[in-house]
């Protein structure tokens, strides 16, 4: 069990509309492969990658709970919203719709969640505007500049990525793990003031830090 | 109290005569809506819960709307009218207590208080924001009968109550023990078969509190409460992969051994530690200690690819049921969780075990060698726990340890090679120097059974034909290295513990030693063919007790079902088999008539059925002198006793799962038969031959009715694939055969050539000489030749000299010769 040894656990919830690869983001994170044609997601699946942000010199856990976009489950992933650090909105750059639903996605992450979550807006399947496939490339229905003005606006920061392909989907986390530890470093969160971040001593992995972490919420 | 009269007699209105219950309620009931005095409405519910105990019905239909409003908006307020509904709805709700109908009652409540989410909804919300210890507890404790009554209802509430989540963790974290205990009690319907739940709570952080609620009340060591913050863990866990992923990544899963003392670092090399294998063991701490083992067992499982290495936990697992202290059962339950596979490395992992010393009461204990695994495996099927120190338990916690220790060797030699290997060993090194080695298994299988029957030894010759079954079973390589074991000395004592008692001094050892045949022990067939012999002899002897005779029964039994499975498909050792006699064994108890008696008589027809069947060598008894003898016993027979075998309750109670029966099974058929202790069990069949005689029993029914002429028809074969089994046979012999003709022919002409070739050798040498010898007789001539011609020439010359002195003295000479001669000379 030498594998614990991390500074930041960091919760992070992936939502967006329904079928704009939610879970191929997570499975091309976790296990390097593409997820084709997945089932729908029922209610929410764990998965958890370590990953190194070289330029802090820490070692970041991301325990990801990856949400079921069906409308029938709102309810359900709703609970997790509130106890998240980090936030990956999903939509389909082939897909307006799923564009469109950000907002109301975004209002409700901004409903339930921490005010200090960060949030990547994730434009998804980029593979499908390349063209170089053999069959006829689908048409782009998002051009990358709305999306980086949508999340200019609502300051979320922007990704475009390829669960396919595999391009820009650590890069999307990461890039969310930094703004979260910059964050920490700037004492917005404190210490452990928010259910989803925990820090740890690396050698220290007994149950201390739980207590910590319990602590610090048991008169809310 | 001075409310309650007021408002009694406020009700009681003018009149003063008695009014009815029903009245009384439905006043109060209206009492209960939010225009009246926060005061009247606390009197109103505390009296409805005093009339709610008798009057459950009347309450029930008038009161619950009302009483549902007031926890809506007052229980948060005031704490006295909080706890007063919420006693009175949870009563309303009770279906624990009473008649029927009372229950009935109490559902139809449910039904109305879960009519809309609201009520649920409010009750979590008390539970996050209201830490007043009456308004928490009461809340659980209506939540608790809810889930009771109504769960699947309950937890759709929950999963769209905001501060659903939120309230459980709350409570969880609550420091008043009482809180938090009911909490753990509610807690553990709330998640069951939810994977939802489960995983919000996951989220929340549901694990880290139970640990430290686990861990804060002591571990295992901990009493009740342990054990059911343990039960929620397992029901976080159990079939929800999304759980288990995330869990098995937290320090807590590291934690689950340092609750059992295993450190979860050590290396594989270094024994575990004696605070670990040396404990105090407690029926609470047992019940903890199962339960970790069970969620630890969950987690091996469910570990899947990276089994390269020694997983701690499986390590832990391992010594827990080979080297420790813990209860039998916590042992089966280790086994049973084990992962077995290949990667298992039980031959090269060293476990280091325990003996108690006599007489402390488990206090101090003598620490063994160590050993491999394997070794510790076998000697707990065979002696049963601490070195056989308790070789006599015949209870079924013992039993049932040993039968799950001889099911994991089952799986462990499941691979080919690794029952080769063990095989191997038990074969006498092939140039005889080095003493044929005695293991353990095969010294049980060797010895000869001793009258009167030491019942423990018959439990350990009974696993160790189980055992021994296992490394044969379906692999024709490990029966051909089978037959060439021959124990050592059968009788000799190997050193085998306390365990081997030579009863009658060392005379009875083999049955017939080594005097005649002095150099060639015996096969194992062979010895196995005389212990059932003499087993089945003394059997009938033992008539005196019943008790003794179902040990004998026993004992025969595992000498039957280990040669059935053996002589199965292997036509060398059936051979064997009735070359050392063992059709008279079989015959007679096939023959006799006792209608008691099912189980020896028909696995006795099963195996005389197998040997028919697979009697395919050539030798002595034949297929053709089995058949007479089937037909004397009379087919139909046959088959009935191998159909009554099979209904027998002994071979039906067996599954996969259990093996361990209680004593006697079917206790109808010898109603004499008591057991001698309480729980006291037996042993009869393991699964793997119960399920070899369901899948075989009708190939060996419908082989005795075939005629002894006919091809084999094996089990599993179709007509199609015998008929051409049979063609490629006949084809094969003919190939054969035409390779053997043309082998004889090839070798005929090879001799020919061989005859000529050597005919003329020696003719070339004779003419060699006859050569030589011309040639020198050649030169002989050429050389006389020569003389002749030099003296030819010198003749010449002096002809000539005489002629010329012939010419001067005037003498006539012949003209014509001397030209000649000059003419040649020159």
């Amino acid at each position: 069990m030498a594998g614990i040894s991390w500074h930041y656990v960091l919760k992070f919830i992936i939502t967006g509309d329904a079928a704009v690869g939610k879970s191929s983001l997570l499975v091309r994170l976790t296990d390097q492969r593409f997820l084709a044609n997945p089932d729908p997601t029922l209610g929410v699946e764990f998965g958890s990658k370590l990953i190194t942000i070289p330029e802090e010199n820490k070692i970041v856990k991301l325990q990801c709970w990856d949400t079921a976009g069906t409308e029938s489950f709102r309810s359900i992933t709703r609970s997790y919203y509130r106890g998240a650090a980090g936030c990956l909105l999903v939509y389909d750059v082939t897909n307006r719709t799923t564009f469109e639903s950000c907002r109301t996605w975004l209002a409700d992450v901004r409903e339930h969640a921490d005010p200090h979550l960060t949030c990547i807006l994730v434009g998804n399947k980029v593979d499908l505007c390349a063209s170089e496939d053999g069959d006829a490339p689908r048409r782009r229905e998002v051009p990358a500049e709305e999306g980086e003005r949508f999340a200019q606006e609502e300051g979320l920061l922007f990704v475009e990525a390829s669960a396919k392909s595999g391009e820009n989907v650590q890069e999307a986390f990461e890039r969310a793990a930094r703004d979260i530890l910059a964050k920490i470093q700037q004492g917005v969160f404190g210490d452990d003031r928010s259910p989803g971040v925990k820090t740890s001593r690396p050698t220290n992995n007994n149950l201390t830090l739980d207590q910590a972490g319990s602590n610090g919420r048991c008169c809310t | 109290m001075e409310f309650l009269s007021q408002t009694y007699v406020a009700l009681r209105g003018p009149t003063g005569a008695p009014q009815t219950a029903l009245d009384t309620i439905s006043r109060l009931s209206d009492r209960l809506s939010p225009s009246t005095l926060l005061a009247d409405r606390r009197a109103s519910v505390l009296s409805l819960k005093g009339l709610a105990r008798d009057h459950k019905r009347d309450v029930g239909e008038r009161a619950i709307p009302g009483l549902l409003e007031v926890l809506q908006n007052d229980a948060e307020l005031d704490a006295d009218i909080g706890k007063a509904v919420l006693d009175t709805l949870n009563h309303l709700c009770d279906t624990e207590e009473g008649s029927t109908e009372v229950k009935e009652l109490g559902f139809k409540h449910t039904d109305r208080v879960l009519a809309d989410e609201k009520a649920t909804h409010k009750l979590f919300a008390l539970l996050a924001a209201d830490q007043t210890f009456y308004t928490r507890f009461g809340a659980l404790q209506f939540l608790s009968t809810l889930l009771r009554n109504r769960r699947q209802i309950v937890q759709s509430y929950f999963l769209t109550a905001v501060a659903g989540p939120a309230g459980i963790i709350a409570v969880l974290e609550d420091r008043r023990e009482i809180i938090r205990n009911e909490a753990i009690t509610m807690l553990q319907s709330l998640i069951s078969q939810s994977p939802e739940i489960q995983k919000v709570l996951t989220f929340e952080g549901a694990f880290e509190r139970l640990f430290n609620i686990i861990t804060t009340e002591g571990g295992i060591d901990g009493g009740i409460v342990v054990q059911d913050a343990l039960l929620c863990v397992d029901g976080l866990l159990r079939f929800n992969a999304s759980n288990q992923s995330y869990f098995r990544e937290t320090p807590m899963a590291v934690v689950l051994l340092s609750l059992l003392q295993f450190p979860p670092n050590l290396p594989t090399h270094e024994p575990a530690p004696q605070q670990f294998a040396l404990q105090f063991w407690d029926t609470q701490k047992g019940q903890n200690a199962g339960l970790v083992i069970g969620i630890i067992g969950m987690l091996v499982a469910t570990k899947g690819a990276n089994s390269g290495d020694l997983s701690p936990f499986t390590r832990c697992l391992l010594e827990m049921a080979l080297a420790s202290n813990a209860p039998s059962t916590l042992k089966t339950q280790s086994l049973r969780l084990l992962p077995i596979n290949q990667s298992l490395p039980l031959s090269d992992i060293l476990v280091t075990t325990y003996i108690p010393v006599p007489e402390t009461n488990g206090e101090e204990w003598d620490r063994l060698e160590p050993t491999t695994a394997l070794d510790a495996l076998v000697e707990l099927i065979l002696n049963g726990e601490y070195s056989g120190l308790h070789s006599t338990r015949r209870d079924k916690e013992a039993l049932e340890l040993r039968a799950t220790a001889a099911g994991v060797f089952e799986s462990f030699v499941g691979q080919n090679d690794i029952r080769l290997l063990i095989l191997q060993a038990m074969i006498p090194s092939e140039d005889g120097s080095a003493p044929p080695p005695v293991t353990p298994l095969l010294q049980f299988l060797a010895t000869p059974p001793t009258s009167p029957l030491n019942p423990a030894s018959v439990v350990s010759t009974q696993l160790a034909a189980i055992l021994f079954a296992h490394l044969l079973r379906n692999s024709f390589r490990a029966k051909t290295l089978a037959r060439s074991i021959k124990p050592p000395g059968a009788g000799f004592d190997a050193g085998q513990g306390s365990f081997f008692v030579p009863a009658d001094g060392q005379a009875p050892a083999p049955p017939q030693p080594s005097e005649d045949e002095d150099d060639s022990p015996q096969t194992l067939i062979q010895l196995l063919n005389e212990h059932l012999s003499l087993a089945l002899l003394s059997r009938s002897h033992a008539s005196s007790s019943d008790r003794e005779a179902r040990e004998w029964d026993r004992l025969v039994t595992a000498y039957l079902t280990l040669l059935s499975q053996w002589l199965w498909e292997d036509s060398k050792a059936v051979r064997e088999f009735l070359d050392a006699g063992g059709l008279g064994i079989l015959v007679e108890p096939v023959n006799q008539t006792s209608e008691s008696d099912v189980l020896v008589p028909g696995l006795c027809a099963l195996l005389l059925g197998i040997c028919y069947e697979f009697n395919r060598e050539p030798g002595e008894v034949t297929r053709a002198t089995i058949h007479p003898i089937l037909n004397r016993l009379g087919i139909d027979a046959l088959m009935g006793r191998i159909t009554r075998l099979r209904e027998d309750e002994r071979l039906k109670a067996v599954s996969p799962e259990s093996t361990v029966l209680p004593y006697p099974t079917s206790p109808h058929s010898q109603p004499g038969l008591k057991p001698e202790t309480t729980g006291e069990a037996e042993v009869w069949f393991d699964w793997p031959f119960v399920d070899f005689l369901k899948s075989n029993y009708y190939t060996i029914q419908r082989g005795i009715r075939a005629d002894p002429n006919s091809l084999s028809s094996s089990a599993g074969q179709t007509p199609e694939t015998e008929i051409l089994v049979a063609s490629l046979k006949e084809m094969m012999r003919n190939q054969s055969q035409e390779i053997e003709s043309l082998q004889s022919k090839l070798k005929t002409v090879l001799t020919e050539k061989e005859q000529e070739r050597k005919a003329l050798e020696v003719q070339i040498s004779q003419l060699t000489s006859d050569i030589q010898a011309a040639n020198e007789k050649r030169q002989d001539v050429e050389k006389e030749q020569e003389d002749l011609l030099v003296l030819l020439d010198e003749l010449s010359s002096k002809r000539r000299r005489d002629k010329d002195r012939l010419r001067e003295a005037g003498l006539e000479v012949s003209e014509d010769e001397g030209d000649e001669d000059e003419g040649e000379d020159e």
